[in-house]
């Protein structure tokens, strides 16, 4: 009954209609951009919108198959015999590419393909295209998994990560759980997901906004009163008040991620739920296909969002006004997205990974990872561990702060 | 049922706004009467358990507050001074949502809440938004829910604030149809609301309790002490300068002025049976007084 009541309370404001549409509508708009502005390319010209996905997919179903070391050797080979005749080949002064026929029916088609498989044989964070295919050694074909297994055992050691063993080790160990040989395929609208899920902090926002009220709306409007000096006021009615809070962040937050996961889905396809992540990035350490790493991430941006709801309630039972408690909780959610981190290790890195808002990235290709002890956790794991303890914290808080209260 | 106040105390800073009132309440109606800032709403805010105090105990039949938490909220009724409502919510809804805080079981409050949407006027509106709602309505459903519980102790800060005498009338008789067995604090500086109800008198001033008193006999101290003469418009003046004037009338030219005074202010001017009103100046004559006086200066 009391619940019923609270979720009431929250859902009648005509301000919870207001923002609940103004943030579903910048949530649609944003997520939606990617398909609004697509554009591929062919030899007749730019294909935009609705026929260039069409189009892209197409072409990408082609390869969609298991990057053997015999196909990617077979690959690599087509590349470097198409860069052996001058007359497909441009220079700009700095680099060769291939041009004309050799481009648009060579590479084009799987330019994305040749990137990765070009990549997978450099050092760490080094950038390069299919052009770097021609340089590769070939002749006694090519060990694609063990080029991965090396490029990843220079990122472990690499000087400037400074990783323990017992880090090395974790990640070492996370990645002999990947599934070789990779299956290629589509997977433009899960990639376009997993690079957006920083956008959903409008989403949290917008919660947080609308739950701000909750406890400090009773001290503006003189309710609070009544309601302290009721048998309930000081028990059950806050944990009602928590979990008609928690009901509507969930409802409103599902919503919103829903136009965010649906809008690209729609326009761009299903296509690569299944695929791993590791044909976005050969070093990805997870075992995941893009649809498993889209639940975890979404996961962690759930437990996000409870923790900011937590840290509303908090705020909310403390202040007066809940525009005071939006003056407190806008810059601890933006804050950090002015924030860029200079590496992966580091207090100041690794607690930057943490804030709110670079929390709801997946962070997947950067090793990103927490020792305590003998315990090393990676990025999903701490921030899930970390949110789940802060919102118990906040929630106590937040009960114990609103108990106390003194109507004066 | 006793309720005791002892010596309690709450401080703001150096400001003191309840020093030490220690009493003991049994069933009744108490009007609390004092000047604005006296403490009364500070004491109020206190016996209903929103306000800790600085020291000093609060006892329901000898048993703490504290050690008796929700089954002392269990039996108060609350109606705080201006106190705000959900402006989305309709009486009815309201008036269901107290009932749930209050711990009212599921089938009770079903009833407990038409009965008193009736007893207040209010069940052909409640339906309706509490927004739409006068000062007046809105005054009854405040009392409507702090009844709900059926309470043995019920504190109505300044219930009457802002009603009309029709109004007042109507809030002063619900008033007395729920105080049946029950300790009912009434606080008001409208003093003409308490004297219609209360059983007992409180008087505060600076956070003092210094008066508690039947109102039978709350005016026996100024016996003697409330004169009245009839003067001309220009001793009128004079005389509101000089005393605590309680009320000026004119009459045929003349004006009749009620003043409080230990003695004969004149020769010619005669003792009258002293009211409430006449107690309430006598005791806060510099707040309440100097005010008076101006205004009597003003309407002569």
């Amino acid at each position: 009954m009391l619940i019923k009541y609270e979720f009431l309370k929250i859902l009648r404001k005509k301000s919870t209609l207001i923002v609940m549409s103004a943030s579903l509508l910048v949530t649609a708009f944003l997520f939606g951009l990617p398909a609004l502005q697509f554009q591929t390319y062919n030899q007749s010209g730019v294909i935009k919108g609705v026929d260039g996905i069409a189009y892209e997919k197409e072409q990408a179903e082609k390869y969609a198959v298991p990057l053997t070391n015999e196909y990617v050797a077979e690959t690599i080979r087509e590349i470097q015999q198409l860069f052996e005749n001058p007359d497909n080949v441009g220079y700009d002064g700095n680099e060769q590419f291939l041009i004309e026929g050799a481009y648009w029916e060579g590479i084009a088609p799987r330019e994305n393909l040749l990137n990765m498989i070009a990549k997978n044989y450099t050092n760490p964070n080094e950038s390069v295209g299919y052009n770097a295919l021609p340089a590769l050694d070939i002749s006694e074909g090519t060990d694609f998994y063990a080029a991965r297994q090396e490029k990843i055992g220079k990122l472990l050691n690499a000087s400037s990560r400074a990783l323990s063993e017992k880090q090395k080790a974790y990640w070492q160990d996370m990645n002999g759980k990947v599934d070789a040989p990779f299956v290629y395929g589509y997977y433009t609208g899960w990639n376009i997901i997993i690079t957006s899920f920083e956008l959903l902090m409008f989403a949290i926002l917008a919660v947080c906004i609308v739950i701000a009220p909750v406890f400090s709306g009773e001290f503006q409007a003189g309710t609070d009163a009544v309601i302290l000096s009721a048998k309930y006021g000081r028990t059950k009615l806050i944990t009602a008040k928590i979990i008609a809070s928690y009901l509507f962040g969930t409802l409103a937050f599902t919503l919103h991620a829903l136009v965010a996961l649906g809008l690209p889905l729609a326009a761009f396809g299903l296509g690569g739920w299944n695929l791993p992540l590791q044909i976005a990035d050969t070093i990805i350490p997870y075992p995941l296909t893009f649809f498993q790493a889209t639940l975890v991430n979404l996961g962690v941006v759930y437990l996000v969002l409870f923790a900011m709801i937590g840290f509303t309630l908090l705020l909310s039972a403390k202040m007066k006004s809940p525009y005071l408690v939006l003056i407190v909780l806008v810059p601890v959610l933006f804050i950090p997205l002015f924030l860029s981190p200079n590496g992966t290790t580091g207090a100041y890195n690794l607690t930057l990974f943490l804030l709110p808002y670079r929390s709801t990235m997946p962070e997947i290709g950067k090793y990103i990872s927490y020792q305590f002890g003998g315990l090393v956790f990676d990025i999903f794991t701490m921030r899930a561990i970390l949110y789940a303890v802060l919102t118990m914290i906040m929630l106590s808080l937040a009960k114990l702060s609103f108990k106390k209260h003194q109507v004066a | 049922m006793e309720l005791q106040l002892q010596h309690l105390c709450k401080h703001y800073g150096t400001k003191c706004a309840v020093n030490h009132v220690s009493t003991t309440l049994t069933p009744g109606v108490y009007g609390l009467l004092g000047a604005n800032g006296a403490g009364k709403t500070t004491l109020m805010r206190m016996i209903c358990g929103v306000l800790k105090p600085t020291s000093g105990r609060l006892c329901l039949d000898r048993k703490s507050i504290e050690e008796l938490g929700e089954a002392y909220y269990a039996r108060l009724g609350y109606m705080p001074q201006d106190f705000g409502f959900y402006p989305d919510f309709t009486a009815r809804e309201f008036m269901r949502y107290m009932a749930a805080v209050k711990g009212l079981d599921k089938r009770e409050v079903k009833n407990r809440t038409e009965e008193l949407l009736e007893l207040v006027n209010l069940r052909d509106v409640a339906d309706r938004k509490i927004k739409s709602f006068s000062g007046g309505m809105k005054q009854r459903l405040g009392i409507a829910q702090a009844e709900l519980n059926a309470p043995d102790i019920l504190i109505l800060d300044e219930p009457t604030a802002g009603l009309d005498p029709k109004e007042r009338v109507r809030f002063r008789n619900l008033i007395s149809d729920f105080a049946k067995d029950k300790i009912v604090i009434l606080s008001t500086h409208i003093v003409s609301d308490v004297s219609y109800i209360a059983d007992t008198i409180l008087m505060m001033k600076d956070g003092k309790l210094f008066l508690q008193e039947p109102m039978a006999t709350v005016t026996d101290s100024i016996n003697g002490k409330v004169w009245e003469l009839l003067v001309s418009d220009r001793e009128a003046v004079e005389y509101s300068s000089r005393f605590s004037v309680v009320n000026l009338h004119h009459e045929n030219g003349k004006v009749r002025l009620r003043m409080i005074h230990e003695t004969a202010p004149v020769a010619d001017a005669m003792t009258v049976s002293p009211s409430l009103e006449d107690l309430f100046l006598y005791h806060f004559g510099e707040e309440a007084g100097i005010e008076r006086s101006e205004k009597n200066a003003d309407k002569i």
